[in-house]
């Protein structure tokens, strides 16, 4: 038993004064860790290369249900500044990977935490909720990054947040936001123009996901593929759709759910089917946070 | 346009009589000491199921050498995860789950198991939040970080039961009071290195209490008894993901089958265990998958095996080196059903003391799930057991079992 705890505590030591020596060979620039590649994008905007910024969930899955990669532990173990949509979008995959990172840096609270759902409105609250009403937010719908107005909006709470993590780059920071602000807002009336004659057309979609989208300009958003959310599509819950069909301008479809209903329903009724991105990288057009809304737009005003 | 303002007009109206009314019938409405908003994420996990068994008496039956069915009886030990334990219906388990932040240094945990017999503490630990460097230490009762299966709980497993290995050295699962510590190195891959330190009471491999006779006497262990390490690593390449892991044990072990009467034995010596395990996992896209996962245990016993003839006591030296590994398959075909298939083996069973013991024992197991929700979910299950043995042989039972495991309230995700 001696010689075990001899060995134990020896091999113990020696851990503790390798981890100290990696530690200092791997202090580098302010390293930036965001669950989803637009927020990525976002803080890219304005870090410039003054920080290194990296993401975790792939675009082409549902931003719901993200594997949670052991690769993902390492990632953000080495964070200085975590950056999440929030209103529960990773609620089903991040909380283990961030207690498993061992990273007291980016714990809920903490500086180098930050939630962009606080930052921005909420639409859909729902005033109670039951798990009966199927994958239900209790903040509301969390797909706010897709109301092009609601971006600048996270520029300024990223903004603000990396000046006071890294105030020694602050005058990079300023310049890239203000650089980043003035060009969105070009973007927004170029966009509000094209987006015009789509108001008041009647879309349907898979899941509650394009709603802030839809809602800033105007267009009626009437029914769901899925019948409540996070509930495949079920053939009653078809042939509901199919009695008001005949009213439906488009059909919009994500690049994560299968598109088998919407296919159907597109073909019954001649209607045309539009793939939209939901995030930066989701389609391949949609390369970074002004591609993305390039992209949506282009696409549903085709 | 003009609805919604009706809609506002409306509810300002409403919100301005509501606080009239209050305020005329409700003089002090202020709840100063309410702590409401501290409630800790509380969720109970309801595990039922269905089994059918062609051999009625398989808990009379053991797995030589590794499984026996009289230690049950004779402890009157309530085991934590032997599930679906009768025929017919069974209720497995009510899991109920607590976790918070207990300031702004530790997180604590608690999961309690009831069942119709009774509750218990499964797991009650805290996890430090502040250390530096990568650290996090793991405090209380718990189940141990080793192996790919061991801390995973009844209702996260990808079959109705645990591998056979696991329920041959760990009963099925090393579930100890103690420390752990877990190390996150700072490596562009994933790497863990962990520690724990154990009371080491589990009685498959290990076990803390003393015994004694007229002619011997074993000292209950009075200090930390079992120790684990474990390694694991994990690389991935778009949706191509590879765990690989291994782990050791090392302790006392101490176990007495009536060793103070006549014709009872007792061993008293030195475990180790150690183990290998390989995950290997493509996703499809976000509901689609198929993982492969294998795990191989092997455990080495040393020590003197004791027999009570009655009127002596003696002593023999035992070795034992066993080993038993399982793979299996598991494919998510759509959101709601994943496939499963497993193969079972107790492969080396080498005692010095007996002979003759079998080799070899395979189990072939199949299952079908069907998900509703992530909060709902059915099984099917047939295992093809080879492995039951009785004074006369070999006996092969089919068993299948219709699993029903339903969660309420507010669970944590589970990691990979």
């Amino acid at each position: 038993m001696k010689t075990v705890q001899k060995i134990f505590f020896t091999l113990f030591s020696m851990l503790m004064m390798f981890m100290l020596y990696l530690d200092n060979v791997y202090a580098k620039d302010v390293a930036i860790v965001t669950t989803y590649q637009y927020i990525a994008s976002i803080a890219q905007q304005i870090t410039g290369n003054a920080a290194k910024v990296t993401y975790l969930a792939p675009s082409q899955f549902d931003p719901h249900f993200i594997v949670p990669k052991p690769s993902y532990i390492a990632k953000l173990r080495d964070a200085d500044l975590l950056i999440i949509n929030g209103a529960q979008l990773e609620i089903g995959w991040l909380p283990p990977l961030l207690r498993q990172s061992n990273n007291p840096k980016i714990n809920t609270g903490k500086l180098g935490f930050l939630d962009l759902s606080q930052f921005v409105t909420k639409i859909e609250v729902p005033a109670a909720v039951s798990r009966a009403q199927g994958d239900i937010h209790p903040e509301g719908n969390p797909h706010f990054s897709l109301d092009p107005y609601n971006i600048p909006l996270l520029a300024k709470a990223i903004y603000d947040r990396l000046c006071a993590i890294a105030p020694e780059n602050k005058s990079i920071y300023t310049e890239n936001f203000n650089t980043f602000t003035t060009k969105w807002k070009n973007k927004l009336s170029e966009w509000d123009k094209t987006m015009q004659k789509m108001a008041g057309k009647d879309v349907i979609e898979y899941h509650k996901l394009y709603d802030y989208f839809f809602m800033r300009f105007k267009i009626n958003i009437a029914g769901t593929i899925e019948p409540i959310p996070g509930i495949p599509p079920t053939s009653k819950h078809i042939a509901s759709l199919e009695k008001y069909m005949d009213a439906i301008d488009i059909i919009v479809q994500d690049v994560y759910h299968p598109d088998d209903a919407s296919q159907y329903l597109a073909k019954k009724f001649s209607k045309p089917l539009v793939v939209l991105p939901h995030d930066v990288g989701a389609t391949k057009d949609a390369t970074d946070i002004f591609a993305l809304f390039d992209s949506m737009v282009r696409r549903i005003t085709q | 346009m003009q609805r919604l303002y009706i809609v506002c007009i409306a509810f300002i109206m409403a919100a301005g009589f509501s606080s009239v009314t209050i305020a005329q019938e409700n003089q002090n409405i202020s709840d100063p000491f309410s702590q409401a908003k501290f409630v800790p994420d509380i969720a109970v996990i309801v595990d039922t199921a269905y089994a059918y068994r062609t051999v009625k008496d398989f808990n009379t039956y053991e797995q030589p050498g590794f499984i026996h069915p009289h230690h049950h009886e004779e402890s009157g030990e309530h085991h934590e995860h032997d599930l679906n334990q009768s025929n017919g219906f069974n209720f497995n388990y009510a899991e109920i789950s607590f976790y918070s932040q207990v300031d702004p240094y530790f997180d604590l945990f608690a999961v309690v198991h009831a069942s119709t017999d009774g509750a218990e503490v499964e797991e009650a630990y805290f996890t430090t939040q502040q250390l530096p460097f990568g650290l996090k230490i793991k405090g209380g009762k718990f189940l141990s970080a080793i192996g790919r299966l061991n801390d995973r709980h009844a209702h996260y497993w990808d079959f109705a039961d645990m591998p056979l290995i696991y329920k041959a050295f760990f009963g099925p699962q090393l579930n100890e009071i103690g420390v752990q510590v877990i190390w996150i190195a700072p490596l562009p891959f994933y790497m863990l290195i962990g520690g724990e330190i154990l009371k080491g009471q589990n009685e498959a491999s290990f076990g803390t209490e003393g015994f004694s006779n007229n002619d011997i006497s074993i000292e209950e262990a009075n200090y930390p008894n079992v120790y684990t390490g474990y390694i694991k690593t994990s690389f991935d390449s778009g949706n191509f993901t590879v765990l690989l892991g291994s782990s050791g044990i090392y302790g006392k072990t101490r176990i007495n089958h009536g060793i103070e009467d006549t014709d009872g034995h007792a061993f008293y010596g030195t475990t180790y265990i150690v183990g290998a395990d390989v995950t290997l996992r493509y996703d499809f896209n976000s509901y689609q998958y198929i993982a492969l996962q294998s795990e191989y245990l092997y455990r080495h016993k040393d020590g003197d095996f004791y027999e009570n003839d009655g009127s002596t006591t003696t002593i023999e030296d035992f070795t034992a080196k066993q080993s038993g590994l399982y793979s299996q398959l598991i494919v998510r075909a759509g959101k709601l059903t994943r496939i499963g298939l497993r193969y079972d083996l107790l492969a080396q069973n080498n005692v010095n003391v007996k002979s003759g013991l079998p080799n070899n024992m395979p189990r072939y197991s199949a299952m079908f799930e069907y998900n509703p929700t992530e909060f709902s979910r059915f099984r099917l299950q047939y295992n093809y057991d080879k492995t039951l043995y009785s004074e006369t042989g070999n006996k092969t039972n089919h068993e299948i079992i219709v699993q029903c495991n339903l969660s309420i309230g507010a669970h944590g995700a589970h990691s990979f």
